[in-house]
């Protein structure tokens, strides 16, 4: 088998698998052996693309096809999905335990979009993956759809994310102006203006998947979803794929000259904000979530600062790192039906194997040497040290954050029980007081991960990983580990004595949601309320008010069309004067008499053609006239 | 002339046809009208298959330049007949046994065939021919329904429609008679020493009737109460069929005149107006019918982009083509669903439907999800290339309304289909009508076809 085909295959094979189990929903029993086949096989053909690295096009749309490539970034990324995506499907096959074909046929479309994202060599396959990535994951996270609640959280989800997305349909448009094409490596060279219209849309797009600021607050209502759920998309895949967009993207952002730095500051701001908010949290898996946040934030501010391989390398570890944890934490709410951090006491000495391996991935988040992150970490934040003290200083203070919220989760689930922590069991769902082999073996094979991929930061092995994406060889400085390896310690150590802080604007997210609700949702609801009413409903005063005031601009416009562009501005001031009054009220006073009484002549029209049981067809007319009438006018004076 | 007629083939089937249905339907008794309906059907299928016949082997003008056989005649043939095949699919049930069976076929493929005449047409006069042949089968078929609602319905279309007749007629006079010929082919030369001021005027009005067909901004008030008055199955042909002509011979229009600019302005700021308008007017709607009356508005602003683009922009014609297959098939499917649930006039009758009609569910959220532009629907190639093509002409701002508005009508279509996805409510109760079989499987065929034209864009671009 070729190259190219394995590359098809790897795209194709779970997207046509998982379509299949959605279109078969009595296939209960066999889903989940065909899914983590299916699973398994991508695996083996994410690592036969990553070593021989093909490339495939076929005809798509009109000026751009639809284009697979595979280089270096993308093979250590596609593994690493391939990877997580097999195991969560592992833990599910214990962990869901109704619509199962759904489920797994959902799961394989999420896993293959977000595989073709990978891959993706132009904007506009680009945009096809990602817009499935997006449904999909809306239809994953309101996989409860019983659930109200739950399928609102899916739906804010989408909307926001989806909001975000349409900087990358302005990044595909612009970069079509900019002349440079659609291909994602000729993106730097399109012309300067059109050039920073799409690093602009990119960004835009790529921090509302990465659940960056101010974008952060739909990853803590996706924590609704189930358990596998969160574990795949908040690890290796939906979230991730925000971050390698903008990696994939940096050298477009440094050829802007203020992109770059935008991303990095988004990035250290979103890690050391959403690290607060996670030490904030009581619940197991808002905590996970503004982790997952924070960590990403230090990818993003890797692809700010063109640290590709320090970024890839952090991903990639944060992927196995996250996975393990929210596997982990979706055992132990099957089993004891609570997420409240409390009331995890004992959990890691109940059933040992996972909480030792749930605990060898807390301590990587937190940043103890020899583990992954510290060394991942420590790349990122090197490359940092040499654009900007601030920079690193803020990159540290998150580090230190790190180890505090994954101190006070170690503490949670190795403390001992007490009268206090059987009172909350069975709160979210009813447990099962089981955790099976399903459940652990996926969380330790991902915690031996969490362990070791450290390396694709260290010499020898993050030289290979700079050369695999064509970059200059760097690695941590050496205090720069021996600094923040000690501070991790140090306040992992302090959370087993002291409790941290929880202040009330970290627990509830910075208020990002209610903010967008106020700024975004309200306002744009209430103009639709209101137009619709005028249309529909056909509001006397506002339709006749429209009508009156067009009609009026119309003539003046027409009377003053000598007089020039000053006549003409007096005209239309004065106009939008009589559309504000004539909207508000039709009072007599202070009124121009001629409009005034054509007014009142239209408006008493329509009160008799109302009584006439023809509807408001006045209103149409008079609209319609007035429209095509001021329109004609603007032309005949834009003309001129 | 032998020639010039076979170049018209499948306007001459859908006449042809209508007139066997005329004849056959007054002979036939009540019982067997379902033979005329079956002619009907056959008809436009018929139509739909010589289409492609005549492609190539015909001068792309005939009858001295009148009647225009080039690709967006052909795109337009294909999209309407098989639209109109659609629709008779799906709407027997709404009108068997109806008193006014066949004389409903006729109107319908009559209207189709009007239709064809100005999306075709390559004069002025035979547009004008064309807009009251498409026109007037619409006032009686919304009319036909018999009750009070169609008849306010039918009487505001035909109100609207003569106002709007009129500002055509007017245009069609001033061009004629500013330019002394009516062929688009001579207007850039007869045009370029007239008033500029004269011809804007001529030009706008002409536009402005053609919005009455397209059911966009001004002229797209009888588009909502239409939809929600007529029957369900001429509800579903108006909102589709006739329109799709009308962007085709605005597409026409502007590319003939000598300055094509102030016309794409004028076309430019009307497509603004209709999609926000008829996205936003539908947010609020809660009967079904209506909300996609006025999602049809919000869609009518889409496909008025490439028109505005059309002199500025090589992708216009290809995105305007695409588009205006994607459109009549998606619709065709999201009407069908309702055509196939007679009884169910707001959308907390949906509730639970997935449960206990799958597949129709599915058609449901695959036409609607099209509707909305998410891939691999056709539509989305069609948004996107509108968009692009918006971007190439130069008219950025309305690349940002087309994305912004595909946004804002994420969020009505949602309020149809979560409520498949929940149980049914004990407490409300069902309407009682059964499920119509004929447009069931028509709405799963539409979306099925919906889908198929999305992932096989590339083919359908190379040919356009």
């Amino acid at each position: 088998m070729s190259a190219t085909a394995a590359l098809w295959l790897l795209v194709l094979l779970p997207a046509i698998a998982g379509a299949l189990l959605c279109l078969l929903p009595r296939a209960e029993r066999v889903a989940g052996v065909v899914a983590v086949g299916v699973a398994a096989v991508s695996l083996v053909l994410a690592v036969v693309v990553a070593v021989a690295q093909p490339t495939a096009a076929v005809p798509f749309i009109a000026g751009a096809g639809f284009d697979l490539r595979v280089d270096g970034l993308s093979a250590i990324l596609l593994p690493t999905v391939a990877a997580v995506t097999l195991l969560v499907l592992i833990f599910a096959a214990g962990d869901i335990r109704e619509g199962r074909p759904r489920f797994y046929g959902l799961m394989l479309i999420f896993a293959a979009a977000a595989l073709l994202t990978a891959v993706a060599g132009n904007l506009v396959t680009l945009l096809f993956a990602w817009e499935i990535m997006g449904a999909t994951s809306y239809a994953l996270i309101g996989f409860w759809w019983r659930d109200g609640h739950r399928l609102a959280s899916g739906t804010t989800a989408f909307i926001t994310t989806r909001a975000g997305d349409l900087g990358l349909y302005a990044a595909a448009g612009a970069a079509l102006g900019g002349g440079a094409g659609l291909g994602l490596a000729a993106l730097p060279d399109a012309t300067a203006g059109w050039r920073d219209v799409v690093a602009a849309g990119i960004l835009v797009a790529a921090l509302g998947k990465a659940a960056q600021l101010p974008f952060s607050f739909w990853l803590s209502r996706a924590m609704d979803g189930p358990s596998p759920v969160s574990a795949l998309l908040h690890s290796a895949a939906m979230v991730a794929m925000g971050g390698y967009l903008l990696l994939r993207a940096a050298p477009l952002l440094e050829s802007t000259g203020w992109a770059d730095t935008a991303a990095a500051w988004i990035g250290a701001a979103t890690a050391l904000l959403l690290g607060a908010v996670a030490v904030a949290q009581r619940d197991v898996k808002q905590l996970l979530a503004a982790s997952t946040a924070a960590q990403l934030g230090f990818v993003v501010l890797a692809a700010g600062l063109s640290a590709q391989g320090a970024g890839v390398a952090h991903l990639v570890a944060h992927a196995s790192t996250k996975a393990a944890l929210f596997i982990a934490a979706g055992a132990w709410l099957t089993a004891l039906g609570t997420r409240r951090l409390s009331s995890l006491a004992g959990a890691a000495r109940r059933w040992r194997v996972l909480g030792v391996s749930a605990s060898i991935a807390a301590l990587a988040l937190a940043g103890i040497p020899p583990l992954s992150l510290w060394a991942t970490k420590d790349a990122v934040l090197t490359a940092a040290l040499e654009e900007s003290l601030w920079l690193y200083i803020v990159g540290l203070a998150a580090s230190a954050l790190s180890a505090v919220y994954a101190g006070k989760l170690i503490v949670a689930i190795w403390r001992r029980p007490d009268a206090q922590t059987a009172t909350h069991y069975d709160e979210d769902e009813r447990g099962t007081r089981h955790v099976g082999a399903l459940e652990s073996a996926p969380v330790a094979v991902l915690a031996a991960g969490a362990a070791v991929l450290g390396m694709l930061a260290l010499p020898p092995l993050s030289g290979a990983v700079a050369q695999a994406i064509g970059q200059e060889p760097a690695a941590p400085g050496v205090w720069e580990l021996v600094a923040s390896g000690a501070i991790a310690l140090v306040l992992v150590l302090a959370a087993t004595r002291w409790r941290p802080p929880e202040p009330r604007w970290a627990a509830d997210w910075l208020g990002l949601e209610l903010a967008a609700d106020r700024l975004l949702v309200r306002p744009t609801l209430r103009l639709a309320d209101r137009l619709a009413r005028v249309d529909d409903a056909g509001i006397d005063a506002a339709a006749d008010g429209a009508a009156t005031a067009s009609l009026a601009i119309a003539r003046r416009a027409a009377s003053l069309d000598d007089a020039g562009i000053d006549a003409a501005a007096d005209g239309a001031a004065a106009a939008s004067l009589a559309i504000a009054r004539g909207a508000a009220s039709f009072d007599d006073r202070g009124v121009d008499r001629s409009v005034d009484g054509f007014a009142r002549r239209i408006w008493r029209a329509g009160r008799d053609s109302a009584r006439a049981q023809n509807g408001q067809l006045h209103h149409y007319y008079a609209q319609a006239v007035a429209l095509l009438s001021v329109a004609v006018v603007l032309l005949l004076v834009i003309e001129r | 002339m032998g020639m010039d007629a076979w170049a018209m083939l499948p306007e001459i089937v859908l006449i042809a046809g209508a007139l066997v249905v005329l004849l056959s339907g007054s002979f036939l008794p009540r019982s067997r009208q379902g033979v005329a309906y079956g002619i009907a059907t056959a008809t436009a299928l018929l139509s739909a298959a010589v289409a492609p016949m005549t492609f190539g082997a015909a001068p792309e003008a005939v009858f001295a330049g009148n009647y225009l056989v080039d690709t967006t005649t052909q795109v337009a043939r294909i999209a309407v007949t098989g639209a109109t095949a659609l629709v008779l699919l799906a709407g027997r049930g709404s009108i068997a046994g109806s008193p006014r069976e066949s004389e409903t076929t006729v109107l319908v493929l009559l209207g189709a065939a009007g239709t064809l005449v100005v999306a075709g047409a390559g004069d002025l006069l035979v547009l004008a021919v064309g807009f009251l042949l498409a026109s007037v089968p619409l006032y009686g078929l919304i009319g036909l329904a018999g009750t009070a609602r169609a008849a306010e319905a039918s009487l505001k279309t035909y109100l609207l429609g003569a106002l709007f007749g009129i500002v055509l007629l007017l245009g069609v006079t001033l061009l004629t008679g500013l330019s002394g010929t009516s062929v688009y082919s001579e207007l850039p030369v007869a045009l370029a020493d007239a008033p500029g001021g004269a011809v804007t005027v001529g030009a706008a009005a002409v536009l402005s009737g053609l919005m009455f067909k397209a059911g966009a901004v001004p002229g797209h008030f009888w588009v909502p109460d239409s939809a929600q008055g007529a029957n369900g199955l001429v509800a579903t042909f108006l909102t589709t069929v006739p329109k799709l002509g009308a962007f085709l011979a605005a597409f026409r229009i502007v590319e003939a005149l000598p300055d094509p600019a102030p016309a794409a302005v004028f076309v430019g700021v009307l497509a603004l107006l209709t999609m926000t308008l008829g996205n936003l007017a539908a947010y609020t709607q809660d009967d079904p019918r209506r909300l996609l009356g006025w999602s049809t508005v919000g869609q009518a602003g889409f496909l008025l982009v490439p028109v505005a683009v059309a002199t500025t922009s090589t992708l216009a014609l290809p995105a305007l083509l695409f588009y205006v297959l994607a459109y009549a098939v998606t619709n065709a499917a999201a009407f069908s669903v309702t055509l196939a649930l007679p009884g169910f006039r707001s959308l907390a009758d949906y509730r639970g439907l997935a449960r206990r009609h799958p597949a129709l569910a599915a058609a449901l959220v695959v036409a609607l999800l099209g509707l909305v532009g998410t891939p691999p629907t056709a539509i989305f190639v069609g948004k996107l290339t509108v968009a692009a093509a918006a971007w190439q002409g130069g008219a950025v701002w309305l690349a940002v309304a087309v994305m912004a508005n595909s946004v804002i009508s994420l969020y009505y279509y949602l309020r149809w289909i979560i409520p498949l996805y929940r149980p049914a409510d004990p407490a409300h109760v069902e309407p009682t009508a059964p499920l119509r079989v004929g447009a069931a499987r028509t709405a799963v065929v539409a979306a099925a076809l919906s889908l198929l034209l999305g992932v096989a864009a590339g083919v359908v671009f190379s040919v356009l």
